[in-house]
């Protein structure tokens, strides 16, 4: 066996270097990019624990409310007659120099003092008496005063210690509870109380969780300390399985190139394998061998696909880490870690892809009975003929996919959308001969010769030349889809903003945005602007992140009032009237369309929400589109959220402006009121163009997906032509006999790479089309929530796809050197 | 009216290196082929024929020596020139028939003037298959012709921009007998016809009865 595997398999893969580096490559890139958004997803999912829950020390259990807890509550609890001891806890963010946004914890100083010690430089277990903070080490150096901007307020601080880098990851601004109560305006309030047990109760967590929960308001609610990661990662959940199917892309059009390589392979050595088969081997001998060879291009490709992954994930987890960022929560990307089970998992998708794509070849392989091999002995230049009944087949697997788009989520994953992905590509694949076939005979003929000669060539290597165009049409397909899928996703986003944006300018604290981090804006702010001649209005906007069914939600309060006179607010599904009537009665919210599909609830529905220390129930009055927040809004009236939060500054501000005001001068009076604070105004366009800014970076990670599958596809194609080539010297020598020039021979090849790129388009672009449709309105709206309106991003598809048909003929330039450098005299006598 | 020759093989050497050795395969050839005249190669594998055919139809050049086609010294022509001399003068046809199997008939035999920017190239080559007597053919595949119709639609592909000069390779190689003979009559006809002349390897003494001469060769050399 290993000596058949060296002679028959590794041997001529060795003396056809081109075509094996193409194939390893395809591989190892479909790997690489598997597991570099593996580590990417991984990273800027862990990082979740490394900012806010690094602190956390010794403790086990943690107790929080919306809005937070009251301070006497801390009092409470320690006067219980159990062995635990609480401490306090504030979590917000601060805005670095440099604008970077770190977060800021208050905790108990005296207590966690032994725990800030950092190695080699202790801090002194003290009260600090001037204005200090802890950092670490990135942020600043001990004794040095730093600028921090906390909600509105630029504030300055003296560096007193570096926290230790081996107690956290990510940088962290900490001080004392009592400071960061007072710059975060928390008024008596506290935003977690964390519990330590002691040590030998800590295997009892969850007993410990019922016991306290008896002792804390009806809304607050006790939870261990690691719930709030794995919270994060049910909420990114959806977001990483699509990330991690949009991965494998590249994958699938690597096996194309796997069945393209071994089926070569197969039909070159026919004479070998009946030498082979002639002297003894068995048939299961021979399917296995070739099956070795995917295995070799498995084993391989993947292994080299693990470390180009391990450095793409670098770039990656930037990229993921803003969609994140923007999207759902504050993260700081942590580290990236070679992670054993994700290095299983995408070398072992690697292997068992080309195994499976190299079955149908290696099974022919065993069937070939060795008279016939002997006896035929050629390269793969047989007529091959499409058949209607692929077309059969096709149309079979259409309707089986228009069928899987009708079922419902399982265990909320889009698995029928998945599938008819999966059954829309095996039929364009099929389609690929016939199209071929009926190009080569309709289109390819206009062209002249070398058009003819090229059509016809692809036409007579049927079964290679139907994969690379199913490989690259694939790549297309996804392309196409996922192009329409954010164009359309866009363009709706932008009709919502333009309906939905009617104030002149938008202010909020300075700062990256996050969809959990709310700072605010001084309320005296807000008077002072709405006294300005030329002012109208003031909407006062206030969000706050909670937790509902287990999940991060943005509840909101908003003025009902100024948004029925001035905002065109319109909803999905309720009657306005009614819920405005009802907000400002204090009986209902609104709830935004992806909360209403993520926790399946409906107009007229009961909401239960934990506000403070209390947990009103209201009744949901109507639905709005948003395409802000995957995680989705609730919505109240600003009146009825002071009953439960003492709080009341505002998050953002929209202000309202008369038709005729002198908006250039307006604005300066709008930044003399709220200075020196740090805040930011946005003019009505200038949101808007904000939020594309947003929307655009939020999907790079898609498109440089979605640039690997097309780069492994063109590259496949490269190596495929230049096999095809050295396959067809014979024919390649014989045209240069009948009279054809170098220039002829190359124009035939780049005909073909162009006759390639374009049938692929064809291809792609149809089934690009119909993938979309399920890629909107089946597993975005599955997956997501969001009601996507469907709309061809004609031009920027336009441009792709003429680049990826650039980028095919380029792919045909080496191999149509390779061919007019073929000796014809060589090649003609060779047989 | 001067004849004036069609080729011109004068004093010819060729050298290959072959595993690190110089090999002989021409050694000091010399022929001359007027138009409509008819002359078989005969010899041994390997005592030359091919290269000298390969030389003759300006595929290849000689190390020393020099070949004229039609009084133009093939070694003294860029590539363009050569490629324009043979889809011009010269037409090949080989033992193996080498049609593209993609093709049709017809399509095989109108490709060197496609290649060569012809106008007419269908009617030409229908034509040219109706000189063959393979009428009614021309949508066929190769695959679906019998191995005398397949030279046919060689010789037909050969002549079909009319060449002074034909150089054919064992063309009746691998034929039998009988289908050989109606070979080498079709290519009789053709040097009385366009008056194309004819240089033809073959193993056959059997085929020297329709050729004008006969030279044998052997370990590079003309006997």
């Amino acid at each position: 066996m290993t000596w058949l595997f060296f002679r028959l398999i590794l041997r001529p893969l060795w003396a056809d270097k081109a075509r094996t580096t193409t194939t390893l490559l395809s591989i190892a890139l479909g790997v690489a990019v598997i597991f570099a958004m593996d580590l990417a997803g991984e990273a800027a999912a862990g990082s979740f624990k490394s900012s806010m829950e690094t602190v956390s020390g010794q403790d086990d259990i943690e107790i929080l409310a919306t809005g937070g807890l009251p301070v006497d509550l801390l009092a409470q609890l320690s006067q219980l007659p159990y062995p635990l001891k609480f401490s306090p806890r504030i979590e917000d963010y601060a805005l670095l120099a440099n604008k970077r946004t770190v977060p800021l914890i208050g905790v108990d100083i005296f207590a966690n003092a032994l725990e800030l010690e950092s190695s080699g430089e202790p801090t002194q277990p003290v009260k600090p008496t001037e204005r200090g903070v802890f950092t670490t080490a990135s942020v600043g150096r001990k004794g040095e005063t730093i600028w921090l901007q906390i909600n509105d307020q630029p504030l300055s601080y003296k560096i007193l210690g570096i926290i230790d880098s081996g107690q956290v990851s990510g940088d962290l601004v900490l001080m004392d509870v009592e400071d960061a109560e007072a710059v975060t305006n928390r008024r008596n309030r506290v935003d977690r109380i964390l519990v330590s047990l002691p040590a030998a109760e800590k295997v009892n967590v969850d007993t410990w969780v019922d016991t306290l929960a008896k002792h804390v308001p009806a809304g607050a609610s006790v939870r261990p300390i690691g719930a709030r990661k794995e919270e994060n990662r049910k909420m990114l959940a959806a977001f990483r399985w699509n990330l991690r199917v949009l991965s494998y892309i590249a994958l699938m059009v690597g096996a194309f190139l796997i069945y393209n390589t071994i089926s070569v392979s197969v039909v070159r050595r026919r004479a070998e394998i009946g030498i082979v088969r002639a002297v003894g081997a068995t048939r299961q001998l021979m399917t296995f061998a070739f099956l070795a060879e995917a295995l070799f291009f498995g084993v391989a490709g993947g292994g080299l696909g693990l470390v180009i992954g391990r450095i793409l994930a670098e770039g990656a987890v930037k990229l993921v880490g803003l969609t994140v960022q923007a999207l759902y929560v504050s993260s700081t990307a942590a580290p990236v870690e070679f992670d054993l089970a994700a290095a299983a998992l995408s070398l072992g998708s690697g292997i068992a892809v080309s195994l499976l794509a190299a079955l149908a070849p290696a099974l022919e392989a065993g069937q070939i009975p060795p008279t016939e091999a002997m006896a035929r002995g050629r390269i793969d230049t047989q007529l091959q003929q499409a058949t209607p009944r692929h077309l059969v087949y096709a149309g079979v697997l259409l309707a089986i996919g228009a069928a899987l788009c009708q079922l419902p989520p399982i265990v909320g994953k889009p698995f029928g959308g998945y599938l008819a992905t999966l059954a829309l590509i095996a039929a364009a694949s099929l389609s690929s001969a016939s199209l071929i076939q009926f190009g080569a005979r309709h289109i390819a003929s206009w062209g002249g010769v070398q058009s003819l000669l090229a059509g016809r060539s692809l036409a007579g290597a049927l079964r290679r030349s139907s994969v690379l165009v199913a490989a690259l049409a694939t790549a297309i397909a996804m392309m196409t889809s996922v192009g329409i899928m954010v164009g359309s996703f866009r363009e709706t986003m932008l009709t919502w903003i333009d309906r939905q944006i009617r104030a002149d300018f938008y202010l909020r604290p300075a700062g990256d945005a996050a969809m959990d981090r709310h700072p605010t804006i001084a309320e005296e702010v807000a008077t002072k602007i709405e006294a300005l001649p030329g002012v109208v209005a003031v909407d006062r906007f206030r969000a706050y992140s909670i937790r509902y069914n287990g999940l991060p939600v943005t509840l909101a309060a908003g003025d009902v009032r100024a948004q029925m006179r001035y905002g065109r607010t319109s909803l999905k599904s309720g009657d306005m009237q009614d819920a405005i009537k009802s907000m400002l009665a204090g009986e209902a919210v609104i709830i935004s369309e992806p909360f209403s599909e993520k926790h399946r609830v409906k107009v007229g529905d009961p909401i239960t929400i934990p506000l403070g220390t209390g947990k009103p129930t209201f009744r949901i009055a109507g639905i709005f589109l948003d395409y802000s927040s995957e995680n989705g809004y609730i919505i109240l009236d600003h009146s009825i959220i002071k009953r439960y939060l003492p709080a009341d500054e505002p998050s953002n501000l929209a202000i309202y402006t008369k038709p005729d005001v002198d908006r250039a001068a307006l604005r300066t009076q709008i930044e003399r009121s709220y200075a020196p604070r740090r805040i930011v105004v946005f003019e009505n366009n200038s949101l808007r163009n904000e939020a594309i800014r947003i929307f655009d970076q939020t999907f790079a990670v898609t498109y440089a997906l979605e640039a690997v599958a097309i780069f492994v596809a063109v590259m496949g194609v490269a190596g495929a032509m230049l096999a095809l080539i050295i396959d067809r010297r014979r024919e390649i020598g014989l045209i240069r006999f009948l009279g054809a020039a170098k220039q002829q021979v190359r124009g035939i090849i780049l005909f073909e790479a162009a006759f390639i790129g374009l049938f692929s388009q064809i291809l792609g672009v149809l089934s690009g089309s119909l993938l979309s449709l399920v890629l909107i309105f089946v597993i975005n709206k599955q997956s997501f929530g969001w009601t996507i309106e469907f709309h061809a991003p004609v031009l920027a598809l336009l441009s792709a796809l003429a680049f990826v048909f650039v980028a095919t003929v380029i792919a045909g330039l080496y191999p149509a050197k390779i061919a007019t450098t073929l000796n014809p005299i060589e090649v003609l006598h060779e047989e | 009216m001067d004849r004036v020759a069609i080729l011109q093989i004068d004093q010819v050497t060729k050298q290959y290196q072959a595993q690190g050795q110089q090999v002989r395969a021409l050694d000091g050839v010399s022929l001359t082929l007027d138009p409509g005249q008819f002359v078989a190669l005969v010899g041994r594998s390997g005592c030359g024929k091919s290269t000298l055919l390969n030389l003759a139809g300006a595929m290849d050049f000689p190390t020393s020596g020099e070949v004229r086609i039609d009084t133009q010294i093939t070694s003294n022509l860029d590539d363009a020139q050569l490629t324009a001399l043979r889809r011009n003068k010269v037409g090949f046809i080989f033992q193996n028939f080498q049609l593209l199997p993609t093709l049709s008939v017809v399509e095989n035999v109108e490709l060197p003037l496609l290649l060569a920017g012809s106008p007419d190239a269908r009617k030409s080559a229908t034509e040219s298959l109706a000189w063959v007597e393979l009428s009614g053919y021309e949508h066929r595949m190769p695959h679906q012709l019998s191995g005398g119709q397949m030279q046919r639609v060689a010789i037909a592909r050969a002549l079909v921009h009319r060449p002074r000069l034909l150089l054919a390779d064992e063309p009746i190689g691998n034929l039998d007998t009988t289908t050989g003979n109606l070979i080498l009559d079709l290519l009789r006809r053709a040097t009385s016809d366009f008056g194309t002349a004819i240089l033809m390897a073959t193993h056959s003494q059997d085929s020297t009865r329709v050729t004008d001469q006969t030279i044998v060769m052997r370990d590079g050399r003309i006997q």
